[in-house]
């Protein structure tokens, strides 16, 4: 257990001191969307999933949030730089904005 | 300023030659649209510009209610014509995005004022997706191994049967469109793998969506596109890449999937989509790992994985168990079993069985549909193997899984065709390449451009293309180049046979409308045979407007479409009971039959009867299937064993099992054929399909009539009586007489009525006592 | 205002309110009812004597009241064949459920003298299948009702009728003395001195194979082009209105039925102008494959089979299209107007009977100032706009309407109108200016895609 512990308190020692200011940005938001998605998650046990179709559009729009925020952070890291190639941190930005504006189309036509 | 010159100079002809080359890709690509697009014509010039078979009739009904009454009100189209009594909710059973596309096309040319009627549309709108299907299996080749690959593919695809098939002018089906959406999406996927750009996933999800809207063969995607990562992911080849795409990729479709009305819910409630869903979890797991990696130390790492991992791996597995279980999500459908075990659907559902499309597929028909190409896509398939990056790993798994249900079932050879032309058509470019290289500088000069063009795509393997030039300068020695120039020919030779083979299975196999049929006399003069035409007008023409008509689901769509007439069980197989109703309909006999018509408030009957112009796809030869189904859903009234003879043949003729001779579809099919000579040399009632005299030559009917029947006996429509027209069946004027005054000797109540036969009014109070 | 409209509209009707002119004598009529077709045709010839002292210029033909059918037609003669102008009008005195035309003389009657005129009426829907129904194999058999005098508002001094059967079977005619009947010739008469408005039942029952097909609604749309062509279409409703099919129909039976004269209609033959080219027939479900095109040398003669027979109460419907030179039909005045001649209503089969007929004239684009001239009254319905290839302006429809018609409706119509021939470009240029901005387009779209990519990648750099 201890060494749980000491495994975590490096990494977040790490994560403190290793990682730019954008990417911790893109983290806050990445945090904010998770905890999004566990309330939404424990509603739904807590209330149920009626209009269904709703719900839905609602948990995979924060799951799909997510899942960009995370893209985003991939291709915006400065250590995957020779992974992306072709895609600089603008374009990675503009495509996150094309996803995004996808994304909130389909949600609003299915959230009725 | 000199040196401005010459770099100018440099670049334009770098321009040039990039001209050039561009230049020949869209001639090539256009030559194999309009070879693709000419080939498709083949029914048109023949016959004319129509819709044909079966399914195409209900999406071409479909198209034009939607034209006439807007979208939403297609979406929200009831059809009470279809299904009677039940009704059938159009907009929320059917893959839209067929009609959508031929709408929005319609839409477009009017906006123009271009006065294309729809049904020109829709009978051309596959032909012209099949150009389209060539230049995304061009891009898809492209992005897999090089531009001359790319254009042998698309010209393969442009004439290849097994597509063609599908795609006929008036082949007015899902399929058309599919194709060129599913080879599109997975260009995109592609492309998105190999970039990692979330812009490509997003194109590709987008082309997907498309994919859902227009075919159920969706479900291949989204299971091939998983198998893909899980394999990648398996060979150590995960990268950041991957996860971008793939994750992308996935939500978004997974949304905009559950858009269509059709699709629903499915994609998180069935098992045929929990292995995407799986894989999307798992590659989360990888990267989040990837990142802790990065992060940690190898021992904390070690121990990181063993203990989240395991836990985590219990944990997914547990609630899919549950979920399952409490039944969230549906196990595995019907026709999806059918696919692992073939001889499922033919215990279980008679119905999935009945249908051609869904038997096993024959060797025959591999070489029929693809002739060369099967021969050399294994040719294909191993320099892929041998030269694996990620995107080739996908093809790989791509024509593995394709030839796999190829096999299971004929229908899904459509599948198969894209990735054989595909890889035929790498093979062939690296023959040619091989063969071709020292003929003149011309070529060279070019394939080696395209060679550095696809070097510098393979990002990952960066020795790749010196490789190739490397074993090409080791084998071009020992060809001699005799060898080389023979190698060539044969090779052209190939491919002109495979052109001529294309073209004749085209114009023989898959270019009849099969509702207009032609057959040749001997004098080589072309008749043609209208009957499902005449039947159908005739039904439109002179019956009332509501009235039902019952038929086999063959021909329901084909009711609908062309008679505007209500029918009972159509193409669309979704409820068996009521098809066994039917089924059971045919095969009682005329009482049982009309208890059930009345129930069912029939007015006509229609079946197809090819006795006597030898046509072999009619209802008798399809009556097997009827019982089979009827048997499935009312065990206890039609046992198949019955129908027939001891030996255990199906024979029509007067050895014919009784119960055979007397059902419903017997007689209608029969009904005064038995008085018809065909010519001199058959004696009369000589049935030509099956090339047997009847067994039951004097078939009268007590419930039915014949309406109307067609000039060449195809189509036969008999009317059902009311009630009061056979209470009081008719005799013959000859019958009467003797007839009834046998009666009266034998009855004493009657005679006591002769006894008193001269106050007849009295008579008339006593009896209504 | 209304008043004053609706005084003159009572005037305008008491003035074609008609005396009759006892003064008139019908010396001789000598009249033929031609039963051999579905149509009745009564042609006769009529010896008119004025016995009064002033010169007469009119003379009126009178229907009974319980006629049986309509008249669809009438045409008058007079003994030179010139035709004379003829009006349906009302009569003072008589019902308004009898029917009287008035016929102008070319000149008055004097007192005294005798004049001949030759008149011809063709009546629809007068003979009635009896039985009602029949089976296949029966034969059809139609009664007519007619008058065995001379329906006139004069008296007639001396009359006789001939009525022609198709066929030597009679079942039964009227006997009103003197009768004889040779072959399929019925001969009434002669009749002396019968009173005006005389009426006798005359009844022939027979039997009648011939063709009893109507034209339900014949939709027709002839469009101009003024590079030369004239599409037309019609778009055709039939239904067989003789006796109706009882019990079942067999396709056995119809096999083995060899002879031509049977109750159904198997085939048809259409008369198309001798220019007509690029003929299609079909229907809502696709071409019908069986017609044959038997060029003549001054018409195209077409046989048309309906996808089935037709038997009593069977209906069918089709498209007929074909164009032709607009050369013999459009011609231009010395002012600058364009004057088109075209039939009204063309032949669809011998002996036809067209209840409803609706024909368009599309116009070519830009037309301004029409005049339309139509050789019979038609009902003149609202002018429509029809949008064809490419057509970003309408183009004028004019549409008319009439019922009740026969063969010898096939007459011309005359539409005159102004147009400017420059307007014939408007359409290609359109088309070139459209690819052009494509091009145009598509080039700028190039160069764009080149600045959108350098910034990248000098970003990426």
């Amino acid at each position: 257990m201890a060494q749980i512990t000491g495994v975590l308190s490096k990494f977040y020692t790490d994560y403190l001191t290793k990682t730019p200011k954008k990417l911790k940005a893109i983290d806050a938001y990445l945090v904010y969307v998770l905890l999004t998605g566990i309330i939404q998650f424990i509603y739904c046990i807590l209330v149920g999933t009626f209009p269904f179709n709703s719900f839905l559009s609602g948990f995979t729009s924060t799951v799909s949030c997510f899942v960009l925020g995370v893209c985003l952070r991939l291709q915006v890291n400065p250590e995957n730089k020779n992974q992306f190639y072709g895609i600089s941190p603008e374009r990675g930005f503009a495509d996150f904005i094309f996803a995004h504006a996808i994304l909130h189309l389909v949600v609003m036509n299915f959230i009725g | 300023m000199s040196q401005a010159g010459t770099k100018k100079g440099a670049v334009s002809k770098l321009n040039r030659n990039a001209a050039i080359n561009s230049l020949i890709i869209c001639v090539v690509l256009l030559l194999a649209w309009v070879a693709g697009f000419a080939s498709r014509l083949f029914a048109v010039i023949r016959f004319e510009s129509i819709i044909h078979e079966f399914d195409p009739w209900f999406n071409y009904r479909a198209t034009a209610y939607m034209v006439k009454h807007g979208f939403y009100n297609f979406l929200n189209w009831f059809d009470e014509r279809a299904w009677y009594p039940l009704g059938r909710i159009v907009g929320g059973t059917v893959y839209p995005g067929l009609m959508i596309t031929s709408g929005s096309i319609h839409y477009i040319l009017h906006l123009l004022n271009i006065n294309v009627h729809i049904r020109d549309i829709c009978v051309f709108l596959a032909p012209i997706f099949s150009g389209l299907t060539a230049i995304s299996t061009y891009l898809l080749t492209r992005e897999l191994w090089s531009s001359g690959a790319g254009l042998f593919a698309a010209c393969f695809i442009a004439i290849v049967p097994g597509y063609i098939s599908r795609s006929v002018a008036g082949s007015y089906d899902n399929e058309g469109i599919a194709i060129f959406a599913l080879q599109f999406t997975y260009f995109l996927w592609i492309k998105s793998v190999k970039t990692g750009s979330v812009f490509w996933a997003v194109a590709a999800s987008l082309s997907y969506f498309y994919m859902v809207s227009a075919w159920g063969g969706y479900v291949f995607i989204i299971n091939l596109i998983p198998l893909h990562v899980f394999v990648l992911l398996l060979m150590g080849r995960y990268s950041n890449r991957l996860f971008t795409s793939y994750t992308t990729f996935y939500i978004l479709g997974l949304v905009m999937s559950m858009q269509i009305p059709f699709v629903g819910f499915q994609p998180i409630r069935t098992s045929e989509h929990m292995a995407a869903a799986g894989v999307f979890a798992l590659l989360f797991a990888v990267a989040v790992l990837k990142y802790l990696q990065s992060m940690m130390s190898k021992s904390e790492f070690k121990f990181l994985v063993i203990w989240g991992g395991s836990l985590a791996a219990g944990l997914v597995f547990a609630t899919v168990v549950a979920l399952t279980y409490a039944g969230y999500i549906a196990p595995w459908s019907g026709r999806f079993y059918s696919l692992w075990d073939t001889g499922y659907a033919k215990i279980h559902i008679p119905i999935i069985a009945s249908v051609s499309e869904h038997q096993p597929t024959t060797w025959f028909s591999f070489f029929f549909d693809l002739h060369v190409l099967i021969a050399t896509f294994p040719a294909g398939l191993w320099y892929c193997i041998k030269h694996v990056n990620d995107e080739r790993v996908f093809v790989i798994l791509y024509a593995l899984s394709a030839v796999y249900f190829a096999g299971v079932m004929v229908r899904l050879m459509l599948t198969l065709t894209p990735v054989v032309c595909m890889l035929s058509g790498i093979a062939f470019s690296i023959l040619l390449e091989l063969y071709l290289r020292e003929e003149d500088s011309g070529p060279s000069e070019i394939e080696g451009d395209e060679s550095t063009q696809g070097g510098k795509r393979l990002y990952d393997k960066a020795g790749k293309a010196p490789k190739i030039k490397h074993e090409q300068v080791k084998e071009q020695d020992p060809i001699g180049p005799n060898i080389r120039s023979i190698a060539a020919v044969v090779l052209v030779l190939l491919l002109m046979l495979f052109v001529v083979h294309c073209t004749w299975v085209t114009s023989n196999a898959y270019s009849s409308p099969s509702i207009v049929l032609a057959s040749y006399g001997s004098d080589g003069t072309r008749q043609i045979l209208d009957d499902f035409r005449e039947a159908y007008f005739w039904l439109s023409q002179n019956t009332a407007d509501d009235a039902r008509v019952m038929s086999w689901w063959d021909y329901g769509y084909q009711i609908a479409g062309m008679a505007n007439r209500t029918t009972l069980v159509d193409n669309n197989t979704w409820n068996n009971s009521h098809i066994a109703l039917v089924g059971k309909a045919m095969s009682s006999n005329e009482s049982a039959a009309y208890e059930i018509m009345t129930a069912l408030d029939v007015d006509y009957v229609l079946v197809i009867f090819g006795g006597v112009i030898g046509y072999s796809g009619d209802d008798i030869n399809k009556f097997l299937w009827m019982v089979r189904i009827a048997e499935g859903e009312h065990p206890k009234d039609i046992r198949e064993s019955d129908y027939f003879t001891e030996q255990g043949e199906f024979r029509i003729d007067a050895e014919g099992s009784q119960i055979l001779l007397n059902c419903l579809m017997y007689k209608l099919s029969y009904y005064k054929f038995g008085e018809l000579r065909l010519d001199y040399r058959s004696p009369a009632g000589f049935d030509r399909t099956r090339n047997a005299v009847i067994g039951n030559k004097d078939i009268n009917l007590t419930y039915l009539e014949e309406a109307y029947t067609s000039e060449h006996w195809l189509v036969r429509i008999y009317r059902v009586k009311k009630p009061d027209e056979f209470n009081r069946p008719r005799i013959p004027v000859a019958n009467r007489v003797i007839k009834s005054s046998s009666f009266i000797s034998k009855k004493n109540s009657k005679r006591k009525k002769g006894l008193i036969k001269n106050k007849p009014v009295v008579i008339k109070g006593k009896r209504s006592q | 205002m209304w008043k004053l409209f609706l005084f003159f509209s009572i005037l305008s009707l008491a003035n074609t309110a008609e005396n009759i002119n006892s003064d008139l004598i019908n010396k001789n009529v000598q009249r033929t009812i031609d039963l051999n077709s579905q149509l009745v045709k009564i042609t006769g010839t009529i010896t008119i004597e004025n016995s009064g002292k002033q010169g007469i210029s009119k003379y009126l033909i009178g229907f009974e009241r319980d006629l049986q059918g309509s008249v669809s037609y009438i045409g008058v003669q007079d003994s030179q064949k010139n035709p004379l102008k003829t009006s349906e009008v009302a009569v003072i005195g008589r019902g308004t459920n009898e029917l009287f035309y008035q016929v102008q003389l070319r000149q008055s009657l004097e007192p005294e003298k005798t004049i001949t005129i030759i008149f011809e009426v063709i009546i629809t829907k007068a003979l009635n299948p009896y039985p009602h129904s029949i089976t296949q194999k029966e034969k059809q058999l139609v009664r007519y009702f007619g008058n065995h005098y001379f329906y006139s508002p004069y008296k007639t001094q001396n009359q006789k009728t001939e009525v022609l059967v198709s066929s030597r079977s009679i079942e039964s005619y009227s006997k009103l003395k003197p009768v004889a009947q040779t072959d399929s010739i019925i001969t009434y008469g002669p009749y002396s001195d019968i009173a005006a408005f005389s009426l006798h039942p005359l009844t022939v029952h027979y039997e009648n194979n011939a063709p009893f097909l109507t034209v339900t609604r014949l939709e027709r749309t002839i469009e101009i082009s003024h590079w030369g062509n004239i599409a037309l279409e019609e778009s055709i409703e039939i239904k067989h209105t003789g006796a109706q099919l009882k019990g079942p129909f067999s396709r056995y039976d119809y096999q083995r039925e060899t002879s031509p004269n049977h109750h159904s209609i198997r085939s048809y033959r259409t008369i198309l102008p001798a220019l007509a080219h690029s003929i299609y027939y079909r229907d809502m479900n696709g071409n019908i494959s069986t017609s044959t095109v038997k060029p003549h040398k001054d018409y195209i003669e077409l046989e048309l089979k309906p996808r089935f027979p037709l038997f009593g109460g069977w209906q069918s419907s089709y498209i007929l299209g074909y164009s032709i030179p607009s050369f013999p039909y459009l011609f231009k005045k010395s002012s600058g107007e364009f004057v088109l001649n075209i039939r009204l209503l063309d032949h669809v089969f011998d002996d036809m009977a067209v209840d409803e007929l609706e024909t368009h004239i599309v116009l070519p684009v830009g037309v301004s100032n029409v005049k339309v001239k139509a050789p019979y009254e038609i009902k003149r319905l609202p002018d429509g706009v029809a949008y064809k290839y490419l057509d970003n302006i309408g183009r004028t429809v004019i549409r008319a309407s009439k019922t009740n018609l026969v063969e010898q409706h096939i007459q011309d119509i005359e539409v005159t109108y102004t147009w400017k021939s420059h307007t014939l470009l408007h359409e290609p240029i359109l088309v070139s200016i459209a690819l052009f901005l494509i091009f145009v387009i598509v080039i700028i779209y190039v160069r764009l895609d080149f600045s959108i990519g350098k910034p990248e990648h000098s970003k990426k750099e």
